[in-house]
C-alpha cells in the first residue's frame, strides 16, 4: 500500500511505500525475543560475537549469510538445542516476554513448547499422519479424542496439509511426498501452539514448487506466529520475510527490513554477499 | 567504471553480461549526442543533407533502446540482481528511456534545418544556436558522469537545468515580441518555438539521468525533491 505523509504531500517529497519498522527501538509489545550481547563458543572457537537484536512478534525474520556464519547456531539457541552440543559455552541473554530463557530455572521442554522447530529434512516419526500431528499434545497429557481429531485439523488446515491427507489420517507418515513431509512437520510443531516457530531451511531439500507452497504458508502462519527462518537461498529470504539479518563469521553486519536491505544495504559486506561479490 | 564494481562478482558471465550492458548504453550515449550535435549544427549552418541524415539515424537510438531493454529483461530474469546491480539495472532501463527521448527531441530540432529562413529571421536561429549549445554541454556532462557512475557530478551538474530553463524563458519572450511586431513571421518563429521547447526537454531529460546516477550510488530516489534537499545529499 502506497502511504504518503503529509510532509510529502505539502512538499511533494518524501514518498514512502509502507511505514517501516524501527527495529532498533521496539515497544516491548512489539519485541517477541529479544537478544542481548550474547556469545557462543564451541570449545574455544567463538561461533557468535556479542549479538544484539530484537525479532519483533507476528513477523517473519530471516537470517542470512554464508556457512559457517553462526546463523543456524544463533537460530539453535533461541530454543536451547546448543545444550547438546558437549564444549558449547554460552554468556549473554535471549529474552522471551522479558524472562531469560538461559536462566537456570527454566524448563527446557517448556521452553521448547513455546518455541518450536523445523529442521532442513523432514523428519516424521514412523507412525501414521494423525499420530505424528497430534505426538507434542499427547506427551502434555491430552486424551480427549475429540480435542486431538480438532487440533490435529486445525493443525493440518495451518500447514495446507488437510486436503492432501485428510483421508489418509492413519496411514503412515512415510508415505508421504518431501514436501508433504514438511508440511506434516511444520503441523506437528503448530499443533502445540508455540508463540515462536523456528524454521532451519526449510525447504532446502525440496523442489521449487513444494518451496513455494512452504512460502506462501510462512506467510500465513506468521499471522498466529513469529516465525525466524534461516535460509542459504537469498531471494527465499526476500520473498518471505519482513526483516532480514546478515551474519558473518559470528557477527551480526546489518539487520534491517528486508526491503531495504536487498536494495540498498547499508554495509559493503552485506552488498558483496547479496549481489554475489567476492568479499 | 569503478564506482561499478562491475567486475567483482563470483559469477563471471554475470560481469560480462553487466559489462555489455553498460557499453551498449555508453555506445547509446555517443549516438545521441552525435545526434544532437549533427541537428544543432544542421539549423546553425541550414544544412539539408545533414538534417536528413539525422532524421533517417533515429532508427538506431531506437534499435539501442529496445536492444538494451531486452538484455535487461534477461538479467533480471535469469540472475535476480539486489541491491546495487538492481539500482544499476533499473538506472540503465530508466536512462536509455531518456535517451531515446532525446534523439526524437533531436529529430525535431533536425527539421529546422528543412526550413526556409529569409536573412533578416536568421537572428531567430542565432539564439536557438545559444541555447543549444548549452543543452548539449548539459548532455555531455550528463553522460560523463554516467560513464563514471560520477555522484558528485551529477549533484553539481543537476542545477544546469535551471539555467537552461531560465534561458527558455527569456527565448520565448524574445519570440513573442518577434511575433507581435511582424504576424508574417509567426510560421518560423512557430518552428523555432517547437525545437527551442525540444532543447528545453532535452534539459529535463539529462537532469533526470543525474537522478539515475544519484539513485544508483546512494541508493536515495531523489526525484521531485527540492534543490535544498538535494544540497543536503
Amino acid at each position: 500500500m502506497i502511504s504518503i505523509s503529509p510532509k510529502a504531500l505539502a512538499t511533494g517529497s518524501d514518498t514512502t511505500i509502507e511505514k517501516k519498522l524501527d527495529l532498533t527501538n521496539l515497544t516491548p509489545e512489539q519485541v517477541a525475543l529479544d537478544i542481548n550481547k550474547l556469545n557462543l563458543f564451541y570449545g574455544k572457537k567463538q561461533a557468535l560475537n556479542n549479538i544484539t537484536m530484537s525479532i519483533p512478534k507476528g513477523q517473519v525474520t530471516a537470517f542470512i549469510g554464508p556457512s559457517g556464519c553462526g546463523k543456524s547456531t544463533l537460530l539453535r539457541s533461541i530454543n536451547r538445542m546448543n545444550d547438546l552440543v558437549d564444549n558449547c559455552h554460552i554468556s549473554g541473554e535471549i529474552n522471551l516476554h522479558g524472562s531469560n530463557i538461559y536462566d537456570k530455572h527454566v524448563d527446557v521442554a517448556e521452553l521448547r513448547r513455546k518455541v518450536g522447530m523445523v529442521f532442513q529434512r523432514p523428519n516424521p516419526f514412523p507412525k501414521t499422519i494423525y499420530e505424528n500431528v497430534v505426538y507434542g499434545l499427547r506427551i502434555m497429557g491430552e486424551n480427549n479424542r475429540r480435542r486431538l481429531d480438532e487440533a490435529a485439523e486445525q493443525s493440518l488446515r495451518s500447514a495446507a496439509l488437510w486436503n492432501e491427507v485428510k483421508d489418509r489420517l492413519h496411514e503412515s507418515a512415510l508415505g508421504l511426498s518431501g514436501g508433504q513431509q514438511q508440511r506434516l512437520v511444520i503441523a506437528r510443531a503448530i499443533a502445540i501452539q508455540p508463540e515462536v516457530l523456528l524454521l532451519d531451511e526449510p525447504t532446502s531439500a525440496l523442489d521449487p514448487i513444494s518451496t513455494l507452497t512452504i512460502e506462501e504458508l510462512i506467510n500465513d502462519l506468521k499471522k498466529q506466529f513469529t516465525v525466524v527462518i534461516v535460509t542459504h537461498n537469498m531471494q527465499q529470504a526476500a520473498r518471505v520475510s519482513d526483516q532480514t539479518a546478515f551474519m558473518y563469521m559470528g557477527d551480526l553486519i546489518e539487520y534491517s527490513d528486508t526491503n531495504t536491505l536487498f536494495t540498498t544495504p547499508l554495509k559493503k559486506k552485506t552488498e558483496d554477499y547479496i549481489t554475489g561479490r567476492y568479499g | 567504471m569503478d564506482n561499478l564494481q562491475i567486475g567483482r562478482h563470483i559469477s563471471g558471465q554475470f560481469n560480462e553480461d553487466l559489462e555489455r550492458v553498460i557499453n551498449n548504453v555508453m555506445q547509446m550515449g555517443g549516438l545521441v549526442e552525435k545526434q544532437l550535435t549533427d541537428a544543432l549544427a544542421s539549423v546553425e549552418q541550414s544544412d539539408v543533407a545533414l538534417a536528413k541524415q539525422v532524421l533517417t539515424n533515429d532508427y538506431q537510438v531506437n534499435a539501442y533502446e529496445v536492444s538494451i531493454d531486452d538484455e535487461c529483461t534477461r538479467i533480471i530474469a535469469k540472475r535476480q540482481p539486489a541491491a546495487g546491480d538492481l539500482r544499476l539495472i533499473m538506472a540503465v532501463v530508466k536512462t536509455i528511456a531518456d535517451l531515446e527521448r532525446i534523439g526524437d527531441e533531436a529529430e525535431k530540432i533536425a527539421k529546422v534545418a528543412l526550413e526556409s529562413f529569409s536573412s533578416s529571421q536568421q537572428d531567430l536561429l542565432v539564439n536557438l544556436d545559444n541555447l543549444g549549445r548549452r543543452v548539449l554541454e548539459f548532455l555531455q556532462a550528463s553522460l560523463d558522469a554516467f560513464t563514471r557512475m560520477d555522484c558528485e557530478t551529477a549533484i553539481k551538474i543537476h542545477q544546469m537545468d535551471d539555467k537552461i530553463n531560465r534561458e527558455y524563458e527569456a527565448l520565448m519572450r524574445q519570440l513573442m515580441t518577434y511575433m507581435m511586431e511582424d504576424p508574417r513571421s509567426i510560421p518560423q518563429v512557430m518552428t523555432v518555438i517547437w525545437s527551442a521547447r525540444a532543447l528545453e526537454r532535452i534539459g529535463d531529460r539529462c537532469q533526470n539521468i543525474c537522478e539515475y546516477i544519484i539513485y544508483f550510488v546512494k541508493g536515495k530516489v531523489v526525484r521531485h525533491t527540492t534543490a535544498e534537499d538535494m544540497k543536503k545529499l
